[in-house]
């Protein structure tokens, strides 16, 4: 019996063997690399030396990356209700209805998803454009100014991913047993109730899940201010989002070292987004 | 960005052509050093419109040396892949296409060639004063002048004659004519202000005699920067009070919105460069005929100050094998050629450097259909020839962000255009400093 237990372990090694050795070379590798690399500083007249911490002090004190920080943390802190709630609710209209007009309205939520975002981010960027887009034939409103522009993102963001979080959690609402709805019914629930009380605590395990990715995604705010930037240059600046700056910073300006510092950091902010959301997440439902 | 982005579908064919000639030529020249037997093969990254029959046409008129051609994209792309290319040691061409703005950049980091060991310095006396020294300093050269851009005012004939407009030779003529478009056609615009381009801006301070950087290789790590300097401050004021007045436009170059406005009529003037005549034919077909190209109107009546943007040459990187060989290509490519400067001219509308191909008749007297049969040439030749010396930095991308946000931000929150200047030369000091420069201001 030891002896195949030792057998299987050589077996089970076997078997993560592929995972593994992609896991080091594509991820564990090149972050060991960047983690190098944010150590040193090179300047263009000195060439490369070893700065210790140097580049993480620079961020840390350097306005531009401070100010990006705090733009995608408030806007996290905005648009991932916005986007999760507008999800649920259509998953849970969805769930309710069983006509023809549900399964449409599913695909119809579902395709924005299937745009590539640079394509989907461009024709936002079109019907934004306040002399030639749609927008500006109904409203005098500059959806490219300083003061919206967050919003018009906002917006592209959750036309994107509303409807892939909706089906995700549409999957988990089609996983629960239907006896559960008829007991309720039995006990004079209304449909209403039934979706509140009922289905929206039962997916909880998926809305966190849907609510995690979108606070990943949305700290790491890039393609669409990246494809609006020539339209608004004046207010999606090089430095508008950590990873723009982080882009801008290794791809404009070859400041590679600090560039890795950068995305170390945000690394850490995202990490530190998402641990406290799950954090206050697990208490609430050990409570429950 | 960069001067060249005009045609999509020219580029997606040089693209497309590029991979073939990719797919053919995989083979690649394997000895290193010494002589070598058969022809030397040599790698050429470029993006010029119709750039392969070029291309062709040198591997017909040469034996002992072939060129591989890839386009490894436009601008910034192609700059971002040499400089990982550069510091991984291996996998950068042999010879590159570089922008004038950009070539400190890359001399400062020690990977250009300095031709003049291979025989460049003998192509010097075909190239007027000012373009020999954006790419050499002193007997080291280390690019060879392809193209270049001057500046010059292209202007929508129909509408000056319907609006009684008069070409306007100084720039104080050019906002009084404009203010009379303004009373006839309040939805029009004298012309359109990309404050997205850096290139644009800094060709309008160029013209204007503002100097922002004092570099050359020599001096290095010496900078005089003055990107705030009066002529400059006052340049930028002159556009202030236009674009305050509703005279000028603030749309983006490059932009849907500024090519329908360049199409619809909406911007009675495009101040343009050298390549301004061939990128309006593609952006604007259906206007063919209406426009007309006249100097750039003067600060001071009767001067000839110019300035340029855009333009280009061909550099030997040092990850070059055969150094003398790749010298020979950057030089002959073009070169003074009129079979590849017919190709340059009529289908990529480069505007040449070479002097005798811009004394040659076929291109000074090249009737424009698009510019009513103008010969535009006679315009933009001596501008080219008033250009005056002009140094860049070794940071150019970081100088030319800092200006598109600085003046974008002044734009939107209408605040001062000159106060913007002072703000990129902070910002551009401190950025030189911590690189390890000695600023001076």
């Amino acid at each position: 019996m030891r002896r195949r237990s030792g057998r299987q372990t050589v077996a089970g090694w076997l078997f993560v063997t592929p995972f593994t050795i992609l896991l080091v070379a594509f991820l564990l590798l090149p972050m060991a690399y960047a983690a190098k690399l944010s150590l040193y500083r090179s300047t263009l007249v000195e060439g490369e030396v070893f700065a210790w911490l140097g580049n993480y002090r620079q961020a840390f004190g350097d306005p531009e990356f401070r100010r990006g920080v705090v733009r995608v943390v408030v806007f996290g802190l905005v648009q991932t209700p916005v986007m999760i709630g507008l999800s649920l609710v259509f998953a849970l209209l969805i769930d309710a209805g069983t006509s023809r007009l549900a399964r449409f309205f599913r695909l119809a939520a579902f395709v924005p998803y299937a745009v590539p975002v640079v394509i989907g981010t461009l024709m936002w960027g079109f019907l934004y454009s306040p002399r030639t887009g749609l927008f500006s034939s109904v409203s005098d409103l500059d959806l490219l100014s300083s003061g919206t522009v967050l919003y018009s993102l906002g917006n592209v963001v959750t036309w994107q991913w509303a409807g892939y979080n909706m089906i995700v959690l549409y999957a988990a609402l089609q996983g629960l047993p239907r006896e559960v709805y008829e007991s309720a019914r039995i006990d004079g629930a209304g449909p209403l109730q039934i979706a509140v009380r009922i289905k929206t605590p039962m997916i909880s395990a998926a809305i966190v899940l849907v609510t995690i990715f979108t606070i990943i995604g949305t700290l790491q705010f890039f393609t669409e201010p990246l494809i609006l930037q020539p339209l608004d240059p004046g207010t999606i600046t090089n430095s508008y989002t950590p990873n723009v700056y982080a882009y801008h910073q290794a791809f404009s300006y070859q400041q590679y070292n600090y560039s890795a510092a950068i995305s170390f950091l945000l690394g850490a902010v995202v990490f530190i987004g998402s641990y406290i959301f799950l954090f206050v997440t697990r208490r609430r439902s050990a409570l429950r | 960005m960069s001067v060249r982005h005009f045609s999509l579908k020219r580029r997606a064919v040089a693209v497309v052509a590029a991979s073939a000639l990719m797919a053919a030529g995989c083979g690649g020249s394997g000895d290193a050093g010494g002589e070598p037997d058969g022809p030397v093969k040599i790698k050429v990254w470029a993006w010029y419109p119709s750039f392969k029959p070029v291309v062709d046409l040198f591997n017909k008129t040469h034996t002992d040396v072939q060129i591989e051609w890839t386009n490894a994209g436009t601008g910034q792309d192609q700059y971002t892949k040499l400089q990982t290319a550069l510091k991984a040691g291996k996998g950068a061409p042999d010879v590159v296409m570089i922008e004038f703005q950009e070539i400190p950049t890359f001399q400062l980091t020690k990977h250009l060639v300095d031709m003049g060991e291979y025989g460049a310095n003998a192509a010097k006396g075909n190239y007027v004063d000012w373009a020999w020294k954006q790419v050499s300093n002193g007997g080291k050269v280390y690019a060879i002048p392809v193209d270049a851009g001057p500046m010059a005012m292209l202007y929508r004939k129909d509408i000056f004659d319907k609006y009684k407009l008069t070409v306007p030779k100084t720039w104080a003529e050019f906002k009084s004519q404009a203010q009379k478009l303004k009373a006839a056609s309040p939805n029009s615009f004298m012309t359109d202000f990309g404050a997205n381009d850096g290139g644009f801006m800094t060709g309008l301070l160029w013209q204007a005699g503002a100097r922002p950087f004092n570099y050359t290789a020599a001096k290095s790590p010496d900078i005089g920067l003055s990107v705030n300097g009066a002529q400059a401050k006052s340049t930028m004021a002159y556009w202030e009070d236009m674009v305050g007045s509703g005279l000028a436009d603030t749309t983006a170059f490059q932009t849907t919105d500024f090519y329908s406005g360049l199409t619809t009529g909406k911007y009675a003037t495009y101040l343009a460069a050298g390549w301004g005549p061939g990128y309006l034919a593609s952006v604007a077909k259906k206007t063919e005929g209406k426009w007309r190209a006249a100097p750039l109107p003067q600060w001071t009546a009767g001067a000839n100050a110019q300035g340029d943007w855009g333009g280009s040459a061909f550099a030997v990187t040092d990850q070059a094998k055969h150094p003398k060989q790749a010298t020979k290509v950057a030089m002959e490519i073009f070169g003074t050629s009129k079979d590849a400067w017919r190709i340059g001219i009529d289908q990529a509308f480069l505007f040449p450097t070479v002097t005798p191909i811009l004394q040659w008749d076929y291109f000074q007297g090249k009737k424009y259909g698009f510019f009513g049969g103008q010969k535009v040439n006679e315009v933009f030749v001596p501008a080219y020839n008033g250009i005056g010396e002009f140094h860049w930095s070794p940071f150019n991308s970081y100088y030319f962000s800092q200006m598109t946000t600085a003046m974008n931000q002044a734009i939107e929150k209408k605040s001062s255009w000159p106060g913007a200047l002072d703000t990129v030369q902070q910002n551009v000091s401190k950025y030189a400093s911590q690189q390890g420069f000695k600023v001076a201001q």
